[in-house]
């Protein structure tokens, strides 16, 4: 906005400076602050080639704060002498000249190319030691756990059923849902695809072998790890910033015996009860689809099912459920228990486990898979 | 200072019958306050008296259950986002730096909000709150997390200075320091006060502070506000401000007053 413009009355009037005179004797007027300094720098503008014997009287000047007298600190640098300053600028304006001012210094940009390569090499150095951080814990996290159940009295039954009820009972309603619901997806699916072969009523096997096998415990141990290892990460990281883990460790407590062991039983312990929860509700959500697909009653299903499946079935995902929640539970624990001083540690960390048990369970999902089939399980 | 209490003080900022209730609990009962322009001004109290409210009443943070507060005669609530950014400067207990930004940058935040000046112009000028809050240039590049407390707080200053407030709110301003690090941010309220004519207002716990650098100090007691220079809170015969300015505590932090005041 040029100052000169007229302004509506209802708004503040904005300050305003300008300077008096011409040649190497100028006379700053008006209030010279933060919100008229580019106004200062234009009334000055013809002093911006170098020369000698300026000066610049001050007396008319109404207001001046610390951005104004560090331009005229700025001014008396290249030479300018300032006069006739008033009493009440006096000290603010030896204050900015007497402050020592360097410039800051400048951090050095690096090359996009060399940026590429540093990254790819953090990110393999990063993979590499979460391997090696993951492997420890895990094996810190099984003595432990051997330990406590070896002198089961060392084992906090109060903290385990606490968890169990915190992600077993009360996760009952969604996983349930999930599992009838990815019941529905699969039977949709699987009746679109084997109807052209006029193979319909297979996807009875279809979907209770895929449920029992593989959906219901892989969806039941992603919501876990989603819902309860954040939890665990969560409340571990809050106790390290608030200093807590520390004081168990004083108080002769061992956080692995107290935090992690009490976590890791209850979450082996829920998984696979929840994972058999899961079953049982996909093979519910199998019987809606054989009611409104296949025209087949209930019962008719029932029937059908002992044909299409067998225990090997139901074993196969059950097993899988302990070893998951054991990797999920120690994960989510581990990175509780890397969180360090800040709340902004605590969400980083929760992410990370999060990913990382997720990523386990599938990977582990696919291994199990490779084995049974050498297996022919 | 003793021609500042007796030139004609001129109100700043005034609270008139402050209220604030949490469910039963009254914790202020028709408070009123006056701030003077250009007086440091301690707001003292026990745990729990309402310090910490009353500042963010003070500030418009908090809105109280009956009353107003007055800056410049303009109810703090209906002063608009750029002028309470350039009236009033706070600074938090915790420091409350933004830890996605370099220092330089947090002191930049206000500077960039309400102000067009150009970047460089906004690099000076927070180089030069950096040296005023008397931080190394090179703190600026720095991230809040790799600062010591001491330095939090001066940086934290550096950003509450940032647009030239007219009053500075210091919430424990020397709490978590060690001492020389907690005097020398006395030094520093008393300097920015002497050359810029801030107004400041400290709610504090520390004894010294309130006795070495503040005009008047407000005393928190039953819900209310006792205001007075410190040589009159002393003769109190309230039992509380009694116990708290000659307590064990209040011996040292007096010998530090008569040090610093030469009689």
């Amino acid at each position: 906005m040029p100052p000169n413009k007229p302004q509506p009355t209802v708004e503040p009037t904005r300050p305003t400076v300008f300077a008096k005179g011409d040649g190497a004797e100028l006379e700053l007027r008006g209030e010279l602050g933060i919100l008229t300094l580019a106004d200062a720098r234009s009334a000055l503008k013809q002093w911006s080639k170098p020369g000698a014997g300026r000066s610049l009287d001050l007396s008319g000047l109404k207001s001046l704060d610390t951005p104004g007298a560090l331009f005229l600190r700025g001014l008396r640098v290249q030479g300018v002498s300032l006069t006739g300053v008033r009493a009440e600028h006096k000290a603010l304006l030896d204050l900015l000249c007497g402050l020592e001012l360097e410039p800051a210094p400048k951090v050095k940009p690096v090359r996009r190319w060399r940026q590429l390569v540093i990254q790819i090499g953090k990110g393999a150095h990063d993979v590499a030691r979460a391997a090696i951080d993951i492997t420890t814990f895990v094996g810190r996290t099984a003595s432990w756990t051997l330990r406590g159940l070896m002198h089961p009295a060392s084992l906090r039954p109060a903290s385990i059923s606490r968890h169990i009820a915190e992600t077993g009972i009360q996760a009952l309603p969604i996983i349930g849902l999930m599992a009838v619901m990815i019941a529905i997806v699969i039977g949709y699916q699987g009746v679109a695809q084997l109807r052209r072969f006029g193979g319909e009523d297979f996807t009875i096997n279809l979907v209770a072998v895929s449920v029992l096998r593989e959906m219901a415990v892989i969806i039941t141990a992603i919501m876990v790890a989603g819902r309860s290892g954040s939890a665990f990460t969560a409340e571990i990281g809050v106790m390290k910033t608030r200093q807590e883990v520390d004081a168990l460790q004083v108080m002769g407590m061992e956080p692995m015996q107290v935090l992690v062991v009490p976590r890791v039983i209850a979450l082996v312990i829920t998984l696979p009860l929840l994972t058999f929860f899961a079953d049982i509700m996909g093979l519910l959500g199998g019987a809606a689809i054989s009611q409104f697909l296949l025209d087949m009653s209930p019962t008719q299903y029932l029937a059908r099912l002992p044909q299409v499946v067998d225990g090997s079935d139901l074993f196969v995902g059950l097993f899988k459920a302990p070893v998951f929640a054991f990797f999920i539970a120690s994960i989510a624990c581990m990175h509780g228990l890397k969180v360090s001083g800040s709340a902004e540690s605590v969400g980083r960390e929760t992410t990370r486990a999060v990913v990382k048990s997720i990523f386990l369970v599938i990977a582990l999902d696919a291994l199990f898979s490779i084995v049974f089939e050498k297996m022919g399980i | 200072m003793t021609a500042r209490t007796t030139t004609k003080a001129k109100t700043i900022l005034s609270a008139r019958g402050i209220s604030n209730r949490f469910g039963r609990q009254v914790v202020h009962d028709n408070l009123s306050l006056d701030i003077n322009r250009g007086e440091i001004i301690g707001i003292a109290g026990g745990s729990g008296s309402g310090k910490s409210v009353l500042l963010r009443t003070l500030v418009g943070l908090h809105e109280p259950n009956a009353g107003e507060v007055l800056i410049n005669g303009k109810a703090v609530q209906s002063i608009g986002a750029d002028e309470i950014a350039s009236l009033i400067g706070v600074l938090f207990q915790q420091g409350a730096l933004f830890s996605s930004l370099t220092v330089a940058q947090n002191i930049m935040v206000p500077m960039r909000e309400h102000t067009a000046l150009a970047a460089e112009e906004q690099e000076r000028i927070a180089a030069m709150k950096l040296a005023l809050a008397g931080l190394p240039a090179d703190a600026g590049i720095k991230f809040p997390a790799a600062l010591s407390g001491g330095m939090v707080k001066r940086a934290a200053f550096a950003r509450a200075l940032a647009l030239d407030p007219k009053i500075l709110f210091l919430d424990e301003p020397t709490s978590d320091l060690d001492p020389i690090a907690a005097s020398g941010i006395d030094a520093l309220i008393r300097q920015l006060n002497d050359s810029l004519g801030v107004t400041v207002v400290i709610v504090t716990h520390d004894l010294t502070t309130l006795f070495t650098i503040c005009d008047r100090i407000a005393v928190l007691v039953d819900r209310n506000v006792t205001v007075a220079t410190a040589e009159k809170l002393m003769k109190s015969d309230h039992p509380w401000i009694h116990e708290f300015f000659h307590g064990p505590r209040a011996e040292g932090a007096m010998k530090a007053r008569k040090a610093s005041h030469g009689n």
